[in-house]
């Protein structure tokens, strides 16, 4: 596997004809394309034309404190998904490939478990009559439950799990691509373990911290199921208050209009991570 | 190109008109739908041959949707009273064919033009009696943390009951609390915030109080019954019981009006309702079921506890629905 391959850089191919790639134009067209500029639509035309659904949901403390919330919530998942992720993706970068691919295997396997019962089986873990509370508690550790759902520390325990696979993939490749050789090297320059992580191997590995993290980040932006679960109303997140004005409050156009602000700000995002790993690709390739 | 169009949609509309001798039941699923099925549409389906498929949950922008996409694939929806009245003014709803529906026997509080009563229910304070210490009497009690310590589980949703809640425990007067003073509310809630665990639906409320996750909490009183029928060791107080009802509608353009109204019959019978109050221990809103009813599930209904027992005015909750809802959320998310 070559080092772009392991990236997930192919080298795009511009057809002969843009004739095959109608079906496909259509399809993203009809089913992606339209249904957004329906979105943006309402968003300036619900309930009278005009600006108004921006004004108030760029003018109002509440709506502010949940764009907050949110990019709070994407910025702690991402680091500590970084954090965690780190190790696991290095120990299966050294790791003999026959148990690599087993531990890759489990990875994976959690992905196609379905996401609502992963988030159900941290709540059972974790509410305050949960498996985890019992056992401290019967340990005799602490006496009072620990308060590890309905709050910032539920909805980061459930999405770092589910964003872990997200990130250990894209690093994992980064990982396996530095020369060991360099490792080496560095020892026998005298760099003890840890300036050799962090002179070394951390600024090599930068660029695959950077392009999972970002995903990750976005990811996380736009997340419904394990906030809305395992979080409290104190920290809502976007997706759960956009729910709220769509199904409850029937406010299609303001709904709409916090769905509009979501999607421009992921681009932005999305077009600042093609920018970071253009800049890899042209500094790796000369 | 129209032409197309048009013979697609023709096609569209032959396949469901063709399947004239079926509906669609839409309501909130778990015990209550359960006791529905059995209680209305199995019976129903028996007598006139029209079957009944089963959807749900309930879900208002679903239902707005499906109206303004002019492709309804509801034909009887279960929704609480307060979302009725509105969307009745915003046009979603079909009105009801008295004609078809007898409307002699049903309690006037829960029908008019465009629905009809489903049941009628009270909100109860129920808990946990491994979980609490005494007996919690009044929703007052649910605001003393010092006397009653541990989390206490409210409804989640902007709707009837939790401000009202907040505003008995604060001292006003059953027959003084609309127009419901909001920043009092608030305030009341304000002070036990930080232990209020949410409940988005039945089930959860059930959940959180069998496993003492939430020591009490305000539920549902059908949701309680089932607890109770469960063997699950709870308690109740229908001190200041709060009345609201759920109302069956026909959203417009719904495309089995016919059947449906036929189903709205069966529901509202006296026979219908008296069935469904024994599965559920929600009250019928039919005045002639309770002759049809065993005297000891009449007597766990919310009308056997009008003493002390307050009707939350729907009809105020219609008017002020999404002024309230923003402060209420608003307030959450704090």
């Amino acid at each position: 596997m070559s080092v772009e391959a392991q990236q997930g850089i192919a080298t795009p191919r511009i057809p002969a004809g843009l004739g095959g790639l109608l079906p496909a134009l259509i399809l993203i067209g009809l089913f992606f394309v339209v249904p957004v500029l329906a979105l943006l639509l309402r968003s300036v035309t619900d309930p009278a034309p005009g600006l108004q659904n921006y004004a108030a949901l760029l003018g109002d403390g509440t709506y502010a404190r949940v764009f907050f919330n949110t990019f709070l919530v994407a910025f702690v998942v991402t680091i500590v998904t970084v954090l965690v992720a780190f190790p696991v993706a290095w120990m299966l970068a050294i790791m003999p490939p026959a148990f690599a691919s087993i531990l890759f295997g489990i990875i994976i396997l959690s992905m196609w478990t379905n996401l609502l019962t992963r988030t159900y089986a941290w709540m059972v873990l974790l509410q305050r009559t949960g498996v985890i509370n019992r056992a401290l508690m019967g340990a005799g550790i602490i006496d009072q439950p620990l308060p590890l759902i309905n709050n910032l520390t539920g909805v980061t325990i459930g999405m770092v799990y589910i964003m872990l696979p997200f990130m250990i993939l894209p690093l994992v490749g980064t990982l396996r691509a530095i020369d060991p050789m360099t490792l080496r090297a560095a020892a026998l320059c005298g760099a003890g373990p840890l300036a050799a992580f962090r002179r070394i191997l951390l600024p090599l590995s930068l660029p695959g911290i950077a392009a999972g993290g970002l995903m990750v980040f976005v990811m996380s932006l736009g997340y419904f199921v394990t906030p809305a679960l395992l979080g409290g109303t104190s920290n809502m997140m976007l997706a759960e208050m956009i729910a709220q004005m769509i199904q409850s409050l029937l406010n299609w156009g303001l709904g709409s209009a916090a769905a509009f602000i979501l999607l421009v700000v992921t681009m932005a995002l999305y077009a600042l991570q093609l920018r970071l790993v253009g800049a890899r690709r042209r500094a790796g390739g000369a | 190109m129209k032409l197309i169009f048009a013979g697609i949609v023709a096609g569209l509309m032959a396949t469901t008109a063709a399947k004239a001798d079926e509906m669609v039941f839409t309501s909130w699923g778990g015990t209550t739908q359960e006791a529905q099925t059995k209680s209305w549409a199995e019976p129903f389906t028996a007598g006139s041959g029209i079957k009944v498929l089963q959807d749900g949950p309930t879900d208002y922008g679903k239902l707005k949707a499906m109206v303004d996409a002019k492709n309804v694939t509801w034909d009887v929806v279960d929704v609480e009273m307060d979302f009725a009245i509105k969307a009745a003014k915003d046009g979603l709803l079909e009105p009801i064919d008295f004609a078809v529906v007898p409307k002699d026997d049903l309690d006037p509080r829960f029908s008019n033009e465009n629905a009809v009563g489903s049941f009628y229910y009270s909100f109860v304070l129920a808990w946990n009696k491994g979980a609490v210490s005494g007996e919690p009497a009044s929703w007052a009690d649910m605001f003393d943390t010092k006397k009653f310590p541990g989390k206490r589980t409210f409804y989640k949703w902007s709707a009837p009951g939790v401000i009202e809640i907040a505003l008995l425990a604060d001292g006003v007067p059953a027959d003084k609390l609309y127009p419901l003073d909001l920043d009092r509310a608030f305030k009341k809630l304000d002070t036990i915030k930080s232990d209020i665990v949410w409940w988005g639906g039945g089930a959860e409320s059930q959940q959180l109080i069998a496993s003492g996750e939430a020591a009490f909490g305000q539920l549902w009183n059908g949701r309680v019954f089932a607890l109770e029928k469960d063997g699950a060791d709870v308690g109740v107080s229908w001190n200041q019981n709060l009345t609201a009802a759920d109302v069956l509608v026909v959203p417009k353009g719904a495309k089995n009006k016919d059947a449906a109204m036929k189903f709205l019959a069966a529901a509202t019978s006296p026979t219908g309702q008296a069935k469904f109050a024994e599965a559920s221990g929600y009250a019928p809103i039919n005045t002639k079921a309770k002759a049809e009813m065993p005297a000891d599930v009449v007597k766990g209904l919310p009308d056997a506890h009008v003493d002390g027992q307050i009707n939350l005015d729907l009809n105020y909750w219609a008017e002020h629905r999404d002024e309230i809802a923003t402060r209420w959320y608003a307030w959450q998310a704090k």
